[in-house]
């Protein structure tokens, strides 16, 4: 009888977790690991996608449920939209726990890694769409001659200038050298309000270097050249910036990111990508402002900085074919022109980008960068190096810039020679 | 007598026979309040301004950081959290320490039992390794534990976060240390009696831990209700987080925005009245200090 | 004898039933766990999948050696984060005991009015959760917070702490005139990081974390030192105070050598959690400034999480775990010396 009762409790409580975890799997279940549909060819069945991205404000946010919903309306496939706070970290836990998200943003950096592991669905050369990208995009998306991965926008750095602000400092023409945005950039500060912010990591300030005829690494991708005379100029440059007080970063202005500093008035320039529309229609609507491009090195040499997504699909996805339905609902003229209303970012596709310029001739600015902006730095299995990088690229304002180059040289270089 | 220092009066007091304790200056025990009350302070402020921050505007969080009440009190912040998945994660951090308290009360308890009082070949063993296994510092585990729960097909799924918080051998620990304290003759009594040894246990015994259990399921509410690592590794689906892990991400990564304050500092808040609620009620049993003869 | 062979038996059966949950959940969840994370650490697992799978192989101790021998940033960033946790250690472990005890003596006082209060306002940090504290620190210790609304109010201009990654040690001596690192320190090192990068102290943004550690523990270390500090004779402490012994001689004569076990307790328990900070990192810090505020408990999470190096994520917390086992049993050792010599 004691035995018993010991058994029946112990068993209560078993079968009571054993019910928890039927009741509870849902979609969030048990792994599916080897139970996904063979092929992109296999019927969509209606199983729930789950879509994960990183977004760059409310107004993307919103632009991506409304999508979702359009396409759950038209094709009855039920998709929940997850917004990451840490993008790249979410994914790598979704594959490494066997459910990775069967949608999600994909840069062009993650995107070597990805693909080297060989766990992206190829999909691209089936759609409609197949032809239709800009060729620069499509060529940070394909790995050893295979397309995998469709690019959704494209982004280029520009120079925000608050209008009122600038107005008010009595200043005419937007600058178009260096030594004039810093001029510019001095005039602007006053007592609550400095003149520029950038944001403190390679990805807001590698447009420097090219601008002074520098580079990341060789053609080839084979040589990292990051640490050289006129990379080290550059930097010594926004240094002196910041040392004047005409310049901040977003961490000595109490913002996550340059656009939020931007957008509360903290400073009059930002350099930033055509996101920050979005960001400010819907975040910061009393903020006037205009876009120009990124004023030239001291050679003349203009340069920005390129930065696009594509549209991730795992083979594992639980709905695979769902999910390459979703993404060619994604990659239409109409919807990429959608999202570009919403948040500002150019289509991918070279027949959307036409009516871009078209609907948006203020934000012509960025479609006009196109041709001399660089891909930001993607190289697979940096993303530790990048961001010991970034960690000391915030550290600007008091560190050496020869330093940060030759350490950054040393860390990317080994990362690249791992991959020979 | 003047010219002898309190030293020697106190000596002499003494040999007198006269009361030993020497009069305490008042400066002494002003500063001894002086000192309990500034570090009382220190700990309590910041709760205060956390409740106070809480109905502030963003502005006015920023711009008047040490004053506990709002310029105007609003409730921004609680309708932004409203927009969260507050809810949600409220529901996930009962489930998991239901369960979790639940099964470490009932399994602890037993074990305890069993080490502290029954005779089998084995307990030693058992025993020893129970306090080796105390010794392995709960971060090790992180990578560990998600390994296995993705070997077991329980990654991401509620028993996925319920059963490694299971695993609790200081619980063990002191259920059995309470266990050896209680006297023999009760159970031999109740074996005469005719009592077979699960029912000794469970009807005799067990009812005579109640402050051992209560502190144990005080612990196992505390452990879980608050666990952030165990938990953050073993789901990943948003619908699954707890208070911690889904107010984690309200504050780390991209979603944490610069300087929305209240909207955190809510959030805070609202994580911490119910293990506030539980900690007054059930004080005695935790800050059980064996005064014994001191009076509060 | 019949009775007793099968009352023994039904004890040895209903032992290892009763024991058996516990039993179970720690072979299922700590046991075969740390033997898994054991393989991973010398296998090149990327993630996906199975570490059992067929196509995983071992590298045997590849991951270590990236981390101990060879130069490069693994090894950098592991260095940086031992050397941030062991400031960490050598900091908070002193401070939340000294607090801890000092608040405990203090609290324990005869006819003390409010005790009960002064208990608990002390105790309630140690209930919250790290993620709740965090979110306080960081609005305490934010660069227009509470901190520095206090320094400004005593006309002091406080740093940009979470933002600021200068070592402490570093800033002393540089008040000192001692600005860079001289020669030799500079042009040694150990494990990615030059003696003068070891000796620089904690980062002010540490320290706001290491704040936030003493107030969080100390409560709960107080706890522990009260019922010893109870359990003092009150006797004792007369027949000092007799022989003429002053406050401070009877403390150290007569209360600390009675607390000496609940002052081990306390420091073995605070070495072991101080090498254990993850938590604050990810919500507060993320390793950052500049790698100031990494530790290995992070730096693990963060290699294998983040940047699927699962591998060197399982070597990282292996080589953690041997280091706090390595410490707690030679902190036995010494204290069992020092109380043998007695």
């Amino acid at each position: 009888m004691n035995r018993k009762a010991t058994l029946t409790a112990l068993t209560a409580l078993a079968a009571g977790l054993v019910t928890l975890t039927t009741a509870c799997s849902s979609s969030n279940g048990f792994s599916s690991g080897n139970s996904a549909t063979p092929a992109s060819t296999a019927k969509a069945s209606k199983t729930q996608l789950t879509l994960m991205f990183g977004s760059s404000g409310t107004a993307e946010t919103n632009a991506v449920e409304a999508a979702a919903k359009a396409f759950t309306k038209q094709s009855g496939i039920p998709v929940q939209v997850i917004p990451a706070s840490n993008l790249t970290q979410q994914v790598a836990q979704g594959f490494a726990g066997g459910q990775p998200p069967d949608v999600f943003y994909l840069d062009p950096l993650t995107f070597q890694n990805y693909a080297k592991d060989g766990v992206l669905d190829p999909y691209p050369p089936n759609l409609p769409s197949a032809n239709g990208f800009s060729p620069a995009l499509q060529q940070a998306f394909t790995y050893k001659s295979t397309f995998t991965c469709d690019p959704k926008d494209a982004s280029t750095l520009a120079l925000y200038v608050n209008t009122a602000d600038w107005t008010q400092a009595g200043l005419g023409a937007p600058p178009a050298t260096w030594s004039q945005l810093q001029a510019d950039a001095k005039k602007l500060t006053t007592g609550g309000r400095v003149g520029l912010v950038i944001d403190q990591t390679h990805s807001g300030m590698d447009e420097f270097f090219y601008q002074n005829g520098g580079t990341v690494t060789n053609a080839a991708g084979t040589q990292v050249q990051i640490d050289s005379p006129q990379n080290v100029r550059a930097l010594t440059f926004l240094k002196s910036m910041l040392t004047q007080g005409a310049m901040k970063l977003p961490s000595q202005l109490n913002a996550g990111f340059s656009g939020q500093a931007f957008g509360e008035n903290k400073a009059a320039m930002d350099i930033i990508g055509n996101w920050e529309n979005g960001e400010i229609q819907s975040d910061y609507p009393n903020i006037k402002f205009k876009v120009y491009p990124l004023p030239a090195g001291p050679s003349g040499t203009h340069a920005t900085l390129s930065f696009t997504n594509c549209w991730g699909v795992p083979k594992q996805s639980r709905n695979l074919a769902g999910a390459i339905e979703f993404v060619k609902f994604l990659t239409t003229p109409q919807q990429e022109m959608t999202f570009a209303k919403a948040f500002g970012v150019i289509p991918s596709l070279q027949s959307a980008q036409q009516q871009y310029v078209q609907a948006f001739p203020q934000y012509s600015t960025f479609v006009q960068e196109l041709p001399y902006a660089h891909p930001d730095i993607a190289i697979a299995g940096a993303t530790q190096a990048l961001s010991a990088f970034d960690s000391a690229l915030a550290q600007l304002p008091s560190a050496n810039p020869a330093t940060i180059l030759k350490t950054a040289q040393q860390n990317l270089q080994a990362v690249v020679d791992q991959n020979k | 007598m003047p010219g002898l220092t309190s030293e020697e009066r106190q000596r002499r007091a003494r040999r007198e026979g006269i009361a030993s304790k020497a009069p305490r200056p008042r400066a002494n025990k002003i500063a001894l309040y002086a000192v309990l009350v500034v570090f009382a302070v220190i700990y309590i402020y910041p709760f205060l301004l956390d409740v106070g921050t809480a109905f502030k505007t963003d502005a006015d969080a920023t711009a008047h950081p040490l004053s506990p009440v709002p310029t105007h009190w609003v409730l921004h912040a609680f309708s932004e959290l409203g927009q969260q998945d507050f809810a949600r994660w409220l529901t996930n951090s009962v489930i998991v320490v239901v369960f979790v308290t639940g099964g470490r009360v009932l399994f602890d308890s037993m074990a305890g039992y069993a080490l502290a009082r029954l005779r089998f070949r084995g307990r030693g063993a058992v025993f020893s390794a129970i306090i080796a296994v105390m010794a392995v510092p709960g971060v090790v585990l992180l990578i560990p534990t998600f390994l296995i729960l993705k070997q077991l097909n329980i990654y991401n799924t509620y028993p996925g976060m319920i059963l490694p918080l299971l695993t609790d051998a200081a619980g063990v620990f002191i259920m059995r240390q309470f266990f050896l304290s209680v006297h023999p003759s009760i159970e031999e009594a109740a074996r005469i009696d005719g009592a077979g040894i699960f029912r000794t246990y469970w009807s005799v015994v067990l009812p005579m831990a109640r402050p051992a259990l209560i502190t144990l399921m005080i612990l196992s509410f505390q452990g879980s209700w608050n666990n952030f690592s165990m938990i953050l590794v073993a789901h990943q689906s948003p619908s699954l987080d707890t208070l911690t892990t889904g107010v984690g991400r309200l504050v780390s990564g991209q979603l944490g925005a610069g300087t929305q304050y209240p909207l955190q500092l809510a959030a805070a808040m609202a994580m911490t009245v119910p293990v506030a609620i539980v900690f007054f009620v059930f004080q005695k049993y935790i800050l059980r200090t064996g005064e014994g003869a001191i009076k509060e | 004898m019949n009775l007793i062979l099968s009352q023994r038996r039904r004890e040895t059966a209903a032992g290892w039933l009763m024991s058996a949950p516990v039993i179970v959940l720690l072979a299922v969840f700590l046991v075969a766990p740390i033997l898994m994370a054991a393989w991973v650490s010398v296998s090149d697992w990327t993630g996906i999948g199975s570490p059992f799978a067929s196509g995983v192989h071992s590298t045997g101790p590849a991951n270590y050696r990236a981390l101990l021998s060879t130069p490069g940033l693994p090894q950098q960033q592991l260095g940086e984060s031992l050397r941030n946790n062991v400031y960490y250690v050598l900091l908070v472990v002193p401070v939340q005991t000294a607090l801890a005890l000092g608040l405990a003596l203090v609290v324990s006082r005869r006819r003390l009015a409010g005790r009960g209060f002064f208990r608990t306002a002390y105790y309630f940090p140690s209930i919250t959760s790290s993620v709740a504290v965090s979110i306080l620190f960081l609005y305490v210790f934010g660069s227009t917070g509470v901190v520095n609304a206090v320094l400004g109010d005593l006309g002091l201009h406080g740093p940009n702490w979470f933002n600021d990654p200068n070592g402490v040690i570093h800033l002393v001596l540089s008040g000192l005139g001692v600005g860079h690192a001289p020669g030799a320190l500079a042009n040694h090192g150990f494990l990615g990081l030059s003696w003068w990068e070891w000796l620089a102290g904690p980062s002010v943004a540490m320290i706001a974390i290491m704040t936030l550690a003493v107030w969080t523990t100390s409560g709960t270390f107080m706890l522990i030192f009260l019922p010893a500090i109870y359990a003092i004779p009150a006797d004792l402490d007369e027949a000092a105070t007799m022989d003429g012994a002053n406050s401070w001689q009877r403390f150290r004569s007569v209360t600390l050598p009675l607390l000496r076990p609940a002052l081990f307790l306390v420091l073995t328990l605070g070495l072991i959690s101080t090498w254990q900070v993850f938590d604050q990192i990810y919500l507060m810090s993320q390793g950052n400034p500049a790698g100031t505020t990494l530790t290995p408990a992070y730096l693990s999470y963060l290699t294998s999480f983040g940047n699927q190096q699962w591998g060197q994520g399982a070597a990282i917390a292996f080589i953690l775990f041997a280091i706090i086992v390595v410490l707690t049993i030679a902190q036995r050792l010494v204290v069992s010396d020092r109380r043998g010599a007695q």
